[in-house]
């Protein structure tokens, strides 16, 4: 989220799009309906089903799986044609005056795609500002000049009219007019607009850019950094923003620093590379500062190592070669992977085309599992997985874990704010807290290392783990979640002077800025450093006062970076420093005090002094992004399957997605997965067969997987079947009686899944290109382990991802559904 | 069995006089333990009974007992309970209770007013049983009906419990002479032709005061 | 002591069941055994078991599809048809906090409180012998606290507090939105109101008694003919005493004795 939980409070419209907040985040709706009630705000929903948030919202406009691009390029074209822009703001506050290269095409003239297409990448090099003599993007103040970004943009997005949005989504003309009406409408400086998004935003071929488009409508509207504004990304457990902080994905290292490439050899080569420049006077281009995070955090995991030495133990990726999730899976199919920690993850029931990965788990040598109870993965050889178990030769184990109210440590909400949690009870049995069994494995390891010495040693003897009192046997038995906080923080490794005051070796870094880049500073995560004090572990701070009354709570644990509630917070104000909403103010300048007040601001100087967006290298929003994969502005597409044509341009789906399920794959792939278990349906012309759309999602009851919840009786006993969920009018052509037994069929899973019919005047057809399109929709949260089991959504599911992060396209596939007859 | 008796009539069988007071004793019992049931303030019944529950199941087990007794003394007393010309002619004259009247036809083995609650019972009795039935088991039935039976068990309690105590006081003191025919089962001769002159009259046509009622 | 009022405001609710849970957490009350029956809703209905239930109501009409969650519980009446049909004293109380508490030492399982309730809200079971439902947590708001339904209710759905307090809120609300507090029978009112929004009427949604009130048949029972058993059997026994003394025995005149 770029601002907070609470703030939304404060919005005058809220879009929940690609999210079912009411159900996924049901304390999202006591803010919600606080802006309701307070502010009169319009709750606008826009999903392909009536969800529990569409009961409650004031607009619903459905829209057929997939489409979001359509719908928000529609809603930008809306705000450009109705003049609902907040001009002072795209002009100051954005690139939208920048010029852009003169050899750059975009989608409107090339039919779809971008300059600079080569194969299935892009060649980025047109995607880039001109810039002057001194390297500074050049600028048009009055957003006239056809290089514009702002025209490119208005060039890109004027193809979207009503009339094609609502061909394409399947929406009502007067539904998508209302939520373009209401939610524009906030484009008054003293007006602001949130948008809630989540999995129904992120989980298609082109997810990003369904955020893109968020940031695109959000910036025009002038609506982030405001209080009541912002892109909320509303995130699906309780501490997968600390996952993603601290770098639990293969592409970024704790604090969202770049991973280092096989190419990159040298610490300088790295920070020559990864350190972005700009040399605009008035931007303050944080990332400028990655030596120091990087350093800090070479020095955090190798104490005794000097910098270059550190960073020669950390493992570098092929530049070329896709780490995630499913190339992961790919790979171990193909037999290239020996064993796999599933820690607290369960793949067989969570990921795309979950059967090929059951096949694939069952490619391995060994398999730790570490979770609450056994799950779908970790007993995906066992005869409920519909296997043989004398055909698999993995050995698997189970380490019984800790649930969280059976360890201490952090927990990093949506918020970005980081809350302490103690232990309440000890876990039961055998069962042991994350940090004690990495623990354990640490000294194992490092004592196998030490034994039989091995290929590269260094790394794993010399990495620093002294979060513990060290026991008789020299190592550390009752690793400290503390310990851990105060390393994540950061301290002086010597006597330092910073900005005049002296710390002393082991002194906290009271915070970023004061981070070295010569290594006599560590922090896990430059993030986190100022999460704790010398006195105080900001993080268990439960001081519920709020001196302004705009909810910020400074004092109520703590969030990255700096404790700033609302980040860009800087563009809420004018060149005087003064806010553009006044009842809703987050920060405003003193010049008495000569100072700002109100939440933290973002970067150092006075009113005026500096561009507001400090994360881009030069300072300014960015409509026109080359940092995407994919494209500079959002632009639809289909899904991967569809049997929908694309009637915005010939390009049917991005161009740029990784593929596995194309022809020329064959060779490379494992036959195993040419099987058919990673088929696709190409377009329309093979829809036929599989002429349903359907989507996958949550419901409140359950948590991802199940694997929590379906071993909960509580739980299980308000939803203790998988079914899938299909408007009145395609179970009368089917024949489907509420209830009853039906069988879904993707081309990736023919023998299908059987599921209870749950049919619902909350469905309804989309009629598309003047055709009938019917869509369903299941949970993903069952499987054959727990006390209710049932059939997995995944198994049917494609396996392709997102072109910029690979996420899954859950979202919107085909499959077929019959009622079981008997 | 009976035996003979100097100027006694031997009036009822055994069997009748079993099934009366199963009849009696059940019908009192359960009226005890249901005003014991309705009433909170008598909890002293329940106290006396060993609680609540207790009480419940024996006002049931005495509800049971009652249809029993109901459904016999209906077999058994039908025919002689059947109303005749001459009842309204007792009708008219309050049965000589309320005024001197010399003139009363001579009465059946019943007279109308013992009729009157033999029918009393009978008709109120079953509302009962079916109503209580229903408030065995009220779950089953449709709420509706249900709250009716509720209703009408309660009504038809108050019928009978004002009928009982007539009952009971021309059965003793209203009626000296009575309550014996219901221990023992003979009453003097001149009981018999001042409440049942008909009947008397037409037992020894037939055959004599020893043979049995038929 | 207070007595309180829960407020349900209709418009609030997203489902999300977390009453329905708190419910069974903080009474303790085991799981069901559940099945889907063509409805997120489950269990089906109320039970012994299951205190609070979330309904799920799909109403179509002119102005579009309403999807209406209601929380079920009991509604805790001002003048509680169950406590007047209640035979055994202490099993179902009337509290002066407004809770309609049911105590299972005294509860006989006669069942007459199930049929008696408007609301269809206590439930009996066979194995126990006895009924149970929802207490507004009585345990909890004599200690000043508030029932643990309210309490795990993230929208503001559900809010509890001081009577007076509540109704003024629960008018201003429904005004504020035109719409109604149900139960609106000035004869007949609750501990729990509902926000029934404009658009919904009660005889839309399911197990919701479209016009709450004591029913009569319990009205007739326990105000004529309870009373009128006692008054009854004492009116004929003084009538008969009075007969006796005024007529005396009823026998054959002594002279005429020997015809």
């Amino acid at each position: 989220m770029t601002n907070h939980w609470n703030d939304i409070q404060h919005a005058d419209a809220i879009l929940i799009m690609g999210s079912n907040a009411a159900e996924n985040h049901p304390i999202s709706f006591k803010w919600v309906n606080e802006a309701r009630a307070k502010r009169g705000a319009k709750l606008l929903n826009v999903d392909p089903r009536f969800t529990r948030t569409s009961a409650v919202a004031d607009h619903y406009a459905r829209i057929r799986s997939g489409t979001d691009i359509a719908f928000l390029g529609g809603m930008i074209n809306y705000a450009i044609r109705n003049n609902r822009i907040n001009w002072d703001y795209i002009r100051d506050y954005s690139d939208a005056a920048y010029l852009v290269n003169p050899d750059f095409r975009g989608a409107a003239d090339l039919d779809g795609v971008f300059s600079g297409l080569k194969g299935s990448t892009y060649d980025k090099s047109t995607w880039s500002y001109q810039t002057d003599e001194n390297g500074v993007p050049k600028r048009d103040e009055t957003m006239q000049d056809p290089n514009s970004v702002f025209q490119l943009l208005k060039k890109h997005y004027a193809r979207y009219t009503p009339e094609k949005v609502c061909e394409l989504t399947g929406t009502d003309p007067k539904d998508f007019e209302t939520v373009c009406d209401v939610f524009t409408a906030t484009y008054l400086p003293e007006k602001s607009g949130t948008i809630m998004y989540a999995m129904g935003t992120t989980q298609h071929t082109y997810g990003s850019q369904n955020v893109r488009a968020f940031s695109v409508l959000q910036i025009l509207l002038g609506n982030i950094g405001v209080a009541g504004g912002g892109i909320n990304a509303l995130r699906g457990e309780s501490n997968v923003q600390g996952s993603t902080d601290h770098g639990a994905l293969y592409h970024i290292l704790p604090g969202y620093l770049k991973y280092p490439k096989a190419s990159e050899q040298s610490l300088a080569v790295y920070n020559t590379n990864n350190t972005p420049k700009s040399n605009d006077p008035m931007s303050i281009n944080w990332w400028g500062n990655t030596p120091k995070y990087m350093a800090s955090l070479l020095k955090a995991w190798w104490r005794d190592a000097d910098l270059e030495t550190g960073y020669s133990y950390l493992p570098k990726i092929d530049d070329t070669t896709n780490y995630s999730y499913l190339p992961i899976f790919n790979e171990m199919a193909r037999g290239n992977i020996k064993g796999m920690f599933a820690w607290g993850m369960n793949p067989a029931v969570g990921a795309p085309s979950a059967r090929l990965i059951r096949r694939a788990l069952a490619k391995l040598e060994w398999l730790v599992a570490i979770d609450l109870w056994e799950t779908e993965t970790s007993a995906f050889w066992q005869k409920e997985a519909g296997v043989d178990p004398s055909t698999i030769n993995t050995e698997v184990f189970l380490l019984p874990a800790a649930a969280s109210m059976e360890k201490e440590g952090s927990v990093a909400n949506s918020s970005r704010l980081a809350q302490w949690r103690y232990k309440a009870v000890n876990p039961p049995g055998r069962a042991e807290d994350d940090l004690a069994i990495l623990t354990m494995l640490v000294n194992k390891t490092k004592e196998l290392y030490a034994k039989e010495g091995g290929a590269f040693p260094d790394p794993i003897l010399n990495l620093s783990w002294n979060y513990g009192k060290l026991g008789l046997d020299g190592k550390i038995h009752h690793p400290s979640p503390r310990e851990v906080a105060k390393e994540i923080n950061g301290f002086f490794l010597v006597d330092k002077e910073v900005d005049g005051k002296l710390y002393k070796a082991g002194d906290m870094v009271p915070g970023f800025p004061a981070l070295q880049d010569d290594g006599s500073t560590c922090s896990g995560n430059w993030l986190y450093c100022n999460s704790i004090s010398d006195t105080e572990n900001r993080m268990m701070r439960r001081d519920t006062s709020d001196p302004t009354g705009l909810g910020f709570y400074h004092n109520w644990a703590w969030c990255w970076p700096m404790n700033r509630r609302i980040i860009y917070n800087r563009a809420s104000v004018d060149k005087k420093g003064q806010p553009f909403a006044k009842d809703k103010p987050v920060i405003w300048w003193s010049p008495l005090k000569k100072a700002w007040l109100g939440d933290v601001p973002d970067g150092g100087g006075g009113p005026g002094a500096k561009h507001p967006f400090i994360m881009v290298p030069h300072g300014r929003a960015q409509l026109f992004s080359a940092s995407m994969t994919d494209g500079p502005f959002p632009e639809h597409y289909e899904p991967l399957e569809s049997q929908v044509r694309n009637t915005i341009s010939a390009a049917q789906v991005s161009p740029v997605i990784m593929r596995w399920d194309k022809k020329v794959q064959e060779e490379v792939c494992d036959p195993m997965l040419v099987e058919g278990c990673n088929a696709a349906v190409f377009g329309c012309e093979e829809a036929p067969e599989f002429p349903i759309v359907c989507t996958t999602y949550r419901v409140v009851e359950h948590w991802q997987t199940g694997q929590m919840t379906r071993w909960l009786p509580w739980l299980t006993e308000l939803v203790p079947n998988q079914f899938v969920e299909m408007s009145e009018e395609f179970a009368k052509e089917k024949g489907i009686r509420n209830g009853e037994l039906v069988r879904v069929t993707s081309i990736r899973n023919r023998e299908g899944i059987i599921a209870n019919a749950y049919v619902t005047k909350r469905f309804k057809p989309f009629t598309i290109n003047g055709e009938t399109v019917h869509q369903v929709g299941m949970t993903w949260h069952f499987g054959y382990k727990g006390l209710v089991t049932g059939a997995n959504a995944n198994d049917l599911s494609p396996f392709v991802g997102d072109a910029n992060t690979m996420i899954p396209e859950y979202k919107a596939f085909l499959v077929n559904v019959e009622k079981v007859r008997r | 069995m009976s035996g003979k008796k100097e100027g006694m009539v031997y009036v009822t069988t055994l069997q009748e006089r079993i099934v009366h007071w199963l009849l009696a004793g059940s019908c009192l019992f359960a009226l005890l333990t249901g005003l014991g049931l309705m009433f909170h303030s008598w909890d002293f019944i329940a106290a006396l009974l060993g609680g609540h529950y207790a009480m419940k199941w024996m006002h049931i087990f005495s509800g049971v007992v009652f249809a029993f007794s109901l459904a016999g003394a209906s077999v058994m007393w039908w025919e002689h309970c059947k109303f005749v010309p001459e009842d309204a002619e007792w009708v008219k004259k309050a049965g000589g209770y309320l005024w001197d009247a010399h003139d009363l036809p001579p009465g059946g083995m019943y007279n109308a007013g013992q009729k009157m609650f033999f029918w009393t019972v009978f008709i109120f009795g079953i509302i009962i049983v079916i109503s209580g039935l229903i408030m065995f088991n009220p779950l089953i039935f449709p709420v509706t009906l249900a709250r009716w039976a509720y209703m009408l068990h309660a009504a038809s309690v108050m019928v009978i419990a004002a009928f009982f105590i007539i009952h009971l006081y021309l059965g003793t003191f209203g009626n000296p002479g009575t309550v014996q025919i219901m221990f023992h089962g003979w009453a003097t001769r001149e009981y018999c032709e001042f409440h049942k002159g008909k009947w008397l009259a037409e037992r020894e046509k037939k055959g004599g005061e020893e043979s049995q009622a038929a | 002591m207070t007595e309180y009022i829960k407020l349900i405001d209709l418009t609030k609710c997203t489902g999300c069941r977390g009453c329905q849970v708190a419910c069974k957490n903080w009474n303790g009350l085991p799981a069901e055994k559940t099945q889907f029956i063509g409805s997120l809703q489950n269990p089906a209905d109320l039970s012994y078991d299951t205190w609070c239930l979330i309904r799920f109501d799909e109403i179509e009409n002119g102005s579009g599809l309403k999807w209406v969650m209601r929380h079920d519980a009991c509604m805790h009446c001002d003048w509680p048809a169950c406590v007047k049909a209640c035979p055994s004293p202490g099993a179902l109380v009337k509290t002066e906090t407004g809770a309609v508490v049911h105590d299972p030492n005294f509860c006989i399982g006669c069942k007459a409180c199930t049929v008696a309730c408007p609301f269809d809200i206590p439930r009996y079971s066979a194995v126990n012998e006895n009924i149970s439902k929802c207490t507004l947590c009585y345990d909890r708001i004599t200690d000043g606290r508030k029932p643990a339904c309210v309490t795990s209710c993230p929208t503001g759905c559900l809010t509890f507090g001081p009577k007076a307090e509540m109704q003024v809120r629960a008018r201003a609300r429904a005004a504020e939105i035109s719409g109604v507090v149900y139960p609106n029978n000035p004869k007949y009112q609750t501990n729990v109101l509902y926000i029934m929004p404009a658009e919904i009427r009660a005889a839309q949604l399911q197990h919701m008694n479209p016009n709450p009130k004591m029913p009569t048949t319990v009205l007739w029972w326990k105000n004529l003919f309870k009373p009128f058993t006692l008054i009854g059997m004492g009116a004929v026994a003084g009538a008969a005493m009075l007969h006796y003394m005024v007529r005396g025995p009823h026998e054959p005149e002594k002279k005429e004795g020997g015809e």
